[in-house]
């Protein structure tokens, strides 16, 4: 149990609230969509609308987080986004392509959407030329991956995002921030399991109390990646769920909690570990919950 | 040593890295290697010509590579002391040894230690509260690293660039530290405009001294009211200047620090490492280095 004593910021897009301290805001939920690349949309509608409703009856906000893996997926995505999604609701996407990252920014200019839009992510592997098209059509958010290919440690995230770990010409916070975007979230870059994966964990309170950032992780990719669960095949899912706890249990705000089908589990899970975490926060340091938070729905 | 002059490099060597290729590596779970960053480097020190090669120091800044390997040290914007600086594992053995198989059995390897001088003055102390203390303590750790070094290297350079600002009164028993029964030969490079404290430089128990003699050619005024046991390493292009000097250019220069220096002179190298210019450039300024090398030893 704690507090931060760091101030904290607490974010807002498009009507959906993000950071601050531990008890007051639920953990946002990013659940993907069109992981395996090519967009398979009646499938998706389904996944979606499904994750809306267990976001409204958990209250935990839930963010669509698009996988787009080609230029040519673009129009058929921002179509999916123009037609499915709810007039307000925010989303992400996630590009690794920075071609890719260019082309989408300025079709999210297009369509007017840039101001729902959660860019994920900046991280060391930027480019010039992405760059150039985030001052050009900046996103309300985005996230910055902390990994720092030199030092996975907790403080090693700090460093990147300092200086970059003279891998980039400044530290990450300073380009994203020259470049206009105002509202910074900080992924912490759950590694590969055996390799230093805690540390994505420890570096939420460290990095919130040095900071005051929303900031939180994908711990699935951890899950995803292990061989070690293959001997407990049928736990897969219960571990996979469960490890987003740990992200609410350390102070973080947000979890990139892998396919969105992973949903019903996910949203039920985090959200109870978040009422527990408000039952105990308001009881000792008097914080009460915000007025959407799933402990409001047990009153 | 015999009487070729030989040439050489301070340390560092500039490589673009890949960051996306890095990151790549984390998106798909995979390891990068580090291998090839070091291969450009020594490949390019070795494809010059040079006598002796370093590893590149590509890793990381002077500082870091040490600090991040080094007990009580963490880094943040800056390297942080938040306890007892303290030896852990080899630092520099890794790369050293990958840099040693890269190179042709008649060149030479250097290992490069930044100085625990320059290593205290650099960091942000929050345990001592004692810069001495905190300076011996780095010199005890790079000692035991330099006893692992000296069995995989043939020269073991000390870069201490805050000499160049003062040198503390203890910082002779700094050197000696790590100096003391290493049985490869030793150098003290200093850069920057060294002339006022010579005489302290002379006391230094290294083999060899080297400095900016190009960026700072009063240092050879300096130098002549001395007698010394200590070898040169003549600094003749800069590594503050993308300018790439011509080979008579060098060659004037080396001449003069023959005609001060005598045979004393057994390196000519750039001033200082050369990360911060642009690769083309600092390969061909090693080039040019390496011909006028070749024209003194015949």
């Amino acid at each position: 149990m704690f507090s931060f004593t760091k101030e904290q910021e607490i974010l807002e897009i498009s009507g959906t609230k993000i950071g601050g301290q531990p008890g007051v805001y639920p953990t946002v939920l990013f659940g993907g969509m069109f992981f395996k690349g090519e967009p398979d949309c009646e499938t998706a509608e389904k996944y979606l609308n499904n994750m809306l409703d267990l976001s409204k009856r958990t209250g935990n906000p839930a963010i669509p987080d698009f996988f787009i893996r080609k230029e040519e997926y673009i129009e058929e995505i921002t179509n999916f986004i123009e037609r499915v999604l709810p007039e307000n609701q925010p989303f992400s996407i996630d590009v690794t392509d920075p071609q890719v990252k260019v082309r989408i920014l300025e079709c999210l200019h297009e369509k007017n959407f840039l101001s729902r839009t959660i860019y994920n992510s900046i991280h060391v592997g930027i480019t010039d030329e992405e760059r150039e098209a985030l001052t050009k059509y900046t996103p309300e958010m985005a996230i910055i991956v902390a990994f720092n290919p030199k030092d996975k440690s907790p403080d090693g995230k700090i460093e990147v995002l300092e200086n970059g770990a003279h891998l980039t010409d400044i530290g990450l916070l300073d380009i994203s921030k020259n470049l206009g975007i105002k509202k910074i979230l900080i992924d912490t870059a759950a590694l590969a399991p055996g390799d230093n994966t805690g540390a994505a964990i420890a570096a939420i309170p460290v990095i919130k109390e040095e900071y005051g950032l929303p900031t939180g992780c994908a711990i699935h990719n951890v899950v995803e990646k292990s061989k070690w669960l293959n001997d407990f095949e049928s736990a897969r899912k219960t571990v996979d769920a469960s490890s987003n706890v740990n992200i609410s249990l350390f102070g973080g705000d947000f979890a990139i909690f892998g396919p969105i089908g992973n949903a019903d589990i996910v949203f039920p899970t985090v959200a109870w570990q978040d009422i527990l975490i408000s039952e105990y926060t308001e009881n000792y340091f008097g914080i009460s919950p915000d007025e959407h938070h799933p402990r409001r729905k047990l009153f | 040593m015999n009487n070729k002059i030989k040439t050489c490099v301070i340390g560092s060597y500039p490589v673009l890295t890949d960051a996306m290729e890095l990151m790549n590596g984390y998106f798909n779970g995979k390891e990068i290697p580090w291998d090839k960053y070091i291969q450009y480097a020594v490949s390019d020190m070795v494809n010059a010509g040079l006598d002796i090669v370093s590893d590149g120091q590509t890793r990381d800044p002077f500082i870091q590579i040490f600090t991040r390997k080094l007990k009580g040290c963490r880094i943040r914007a800056r390297t942080e002391i938040i306890g007892k600086v303290e030896y852990n594992a080899p630092i520099t053995i890794k790369d050293q040894k990958y840099a040693r198989s890269l190179i042709p059995d008649d060149k030479e390897l250097t290992g490069v230690l930044t100085g625990p001088y320059t290593l205290s003055k650099s960091c942000i102390d929050l345990y001592y509260n004692d810069e001495k203390d905190l300076a011996f303590d780095f010199a005890h750790a790079l000692k035991q690293e330099a006893k692992v070094l000296q069995k995989h290297v043939d020269m073991i350079s000390i870069d201490e660039p805050f000499f160049s600002n003062e040198i503390p009164d203890y910082g002779k028993e700094l050197i000696e530290i790590i100096t003391k029964d290493i049985s490869c030969p030793t150098r003290l490079h200093a850069c920057g405009n060294v002339s006022d404290i010579i005489s302290e430089l002379l006391e230094m128990p290294v083999d060899i001294l080297s400095h900016e003699f190009k960026a700072s050619p009063q240092i050879f005024d300096a130098f002549k009211d001395y007698t010394f046991p200590q070898k040169i390493c003549l600094g003749v292009v800069r590594s503050d200047d993308t300018r790439v000097e011509s080979v008579e250019e060098i060659m004037d220069h080396t001449k003069k620090g023959m005609r001060i220096f005598g045979e004393k002179i057994v390196q000519l190298a750039p001033d200082c490492g050369q990360k911060l210019l642009p690769r083309d450039v600092a390969f061909q300024k090693l080039k040019n280095l390496v011909k006028v090398g070749e024209k003194i030893n015949g």
